[in-house]
């Protein structure tokens, strides 16, 4: 009996870990805010009043209520859960990502966790390519030929980016390689954030450029082009399933950014903390008001990053075509990253 | 709670999609102006959307003359309900100068219910934002009436 008591607590808990807080409602809600207020201030930027805040969540709720257009010649299963499978693996990507040292699995120790994000990361981008391809509109074939490149062209230096990170958290802990993203965030709470590091700026500096490359914003958005191809694969999805792709989106942004705050800000979590316990707080109340404190700064950070990274290069970019998106990322970002990994390599 | 969510959101958050139906031009850069900067109706939510699935308003510009007939009547049934037919300018509404031409098939409310008429020659910007308004009022109320 008591038994059955502490499993349904357990599977409850776990259910509120995929459904609330890191997972689902979280996501939708701070996805939207990152979506609106990039607008905002791209807006703002353009000298335009700009829409509100909230638009992302009319623009989503709006098309909730629209019918849906399933194309004849669309694949029906393929088409209506695309964008569901898409949006599943970026929640659930979302709780591998540890808000400061919170982590969802944590009680489970060391978990293969970099390499699995790899793959979650690119669950998404294959769900809308299956998705728009099965419509077997034009558009969405040249918005396919695209996003398979601009995946490509990410994919290389963002394994570098991870891989130098490995390195250093694995020098410092004696081993070779650490994957963990746990370990990884538990190791800079101790030793300071990795930005701090020489041999770490380039790399957070080519993550900065991988941001707007992964979540498809100028100007590397020659996939989802809507001047030139309607938005590529988008181009046939009307309704609900679209309203859960532009979802997507949004959610990638935090995705993203929450990513590179556990990359490279992980230590900025310990001096909340510290500031939660000179106040005098202690115990559980210390414990709940840190956690509170520390996904604030989460989202705040966020913020900043999407601000600085979609928003200002938003502004004042015009969109690239692909083969020029190909060669920045293998040479300028990859070269950035390699040299991290490189001076990762010998310790500095 | 959400069917008065999805009710509210109808009105602040209409695309457009755009249609060329034989216009001499000047409709369609008037209707871009009124995105641009200075008149800036992103802040009502307007957004101009690449393809009728992705739409709410249907904006027709031009006399709809007899080649652009059967197209502009195709976009429109690819716009999912519920959707929104406005016409621009006095072109789409009588004809205007076009008025008895051969080559002419409108006015395009022979063909389709139209919602909104905004007249001019071309129609100001302010015009244009206030006829889009109230279709975004419209559009409210047909998705209120729907279920």
């Amino acid at each position: 009996m008591l038994n059955s008591i502490a499993f349904a607590q357990t599977a409850l808990l776990y259910l509120g870990y995929v459904l609330i807080f890191p997972g689902f409602l979280f996501c939708f809600v701070v996805g939207l805010l990152l979506t609106g207020i990039d607008r905002k201030v791209v807006a703002r930027m353009q000298r335009r009043v700009g829409p509100p805040v909230l638009q992302p969540f009319y623009d989503f709720f709006k098309l909730c209520g629209k019918e849906t257009i399933v194309p004849d010649a669309a694949s029906r299963t393929v088409f209506l859960l695309a964008p569901l499978v898409g949006l599943a693996s970026l929640v659930v990507l979302q709780l591998f990502i540890p808000v400061f040292k919170f982590s969802v699995f944590g009680s489970l120790g060391e978990v293969a966790d970099l390499i699995v994000i790899l793959y979650l990361l690119l669950i998404p981008a294959v769900a809308v390519m299956l998705g728009g391809a099965s419509t077997g509109s034009p558009y969405a074939g040249v918005g396919l030929s695209r996003e398979m490149v601009t995946v490509l062209a990410v994919e290389l230096p963002l394994v570098l980016v991870l891989l130098s990170v490995a390195r250093v958290v694995g020098r410092e802990t004696g081993r070779a390689l650490v994957f963990s993203l746990n370990t990884i965030v538990s190791f800079q709470t101790v030793s300071g954030s990795l930005i701090t590091r020489v041999s770490m700026i380039p790399a957070a500096l080519a993550m900065l450029m991988i941001i707007p490359g992964e979540t498809g914003s100028h100007p590397f958005d020659a996939a989802e082009a809507e001047t030139e191809i309607c938005e590529g694969l988008l181009a046939e999805y009307s309704g609900a399933p679209l309203a859960v792709f532009k979802l997507s989106h949004a959610v990638k942004l935090l995705t993203m950014t929450s990513l590179f705050v556990a990359l490279f800000l992980g230590g900025l979590g310990t001096p909340i903390a510290q500031l939660v316990a000179a106040v005098g707080l202690s115990g559980e109340l210390a414990a709940a008001v840190t956690m509170l404190l520390q996904v604030l700064a989460l989202v705040l950070l966020c913020i900043v990053l999407t601000v600085l990274t979609i928003s200002f290069v938003h502004a004042v970019t015009a969109r690239l075509r692909i083969e020029q998106l190909f060669k920045y990322y293998w040479t300028v970002v990859t070269a950035l990253a390699l040299i991290s990994l490189v001076l990762a390599w010998y310790g500095y | 709670m959400f069917k008065k969510l999805i009710e509210e959101s109808f009105g602040k958050s209409p695309w457009l999609f755009h249609i060329n139906a034989g216009s001499c031009n000047g409709c369609d850069i008037e209707l871009v102006s009124v995105l641009t900067p200075r008149f800036d109706a992103e802040r009502l939510g307007f957004k101009l959307a690449g393809t009728p699935r992705h739409a709410d308003i249907v904006v027709v510009t031009g006399p709809v003359t007899r080649q652009s007939l059967q197209r502009v009547l195709t976009a429109i049934e690819q716009v999912p309900e519920p959707r929104c037919i406005v016409t621009m300018g006095s072109c789409p509404q009588s004809g205007n100068v076009f008025r008895g031409s051969y080559a002419i098939a409108g006015p395009l409310s022979k063909y389709v219910p139209v919602d909104v008429d905004i007249a001019g020659c071309t129609p100001k910007p302010e015009a244009v934002i206030d006829g889009l308004v109230k279709a975004a009022e419209i559009l409210r109320e047909k998705r209120r009436a729907m279920k």
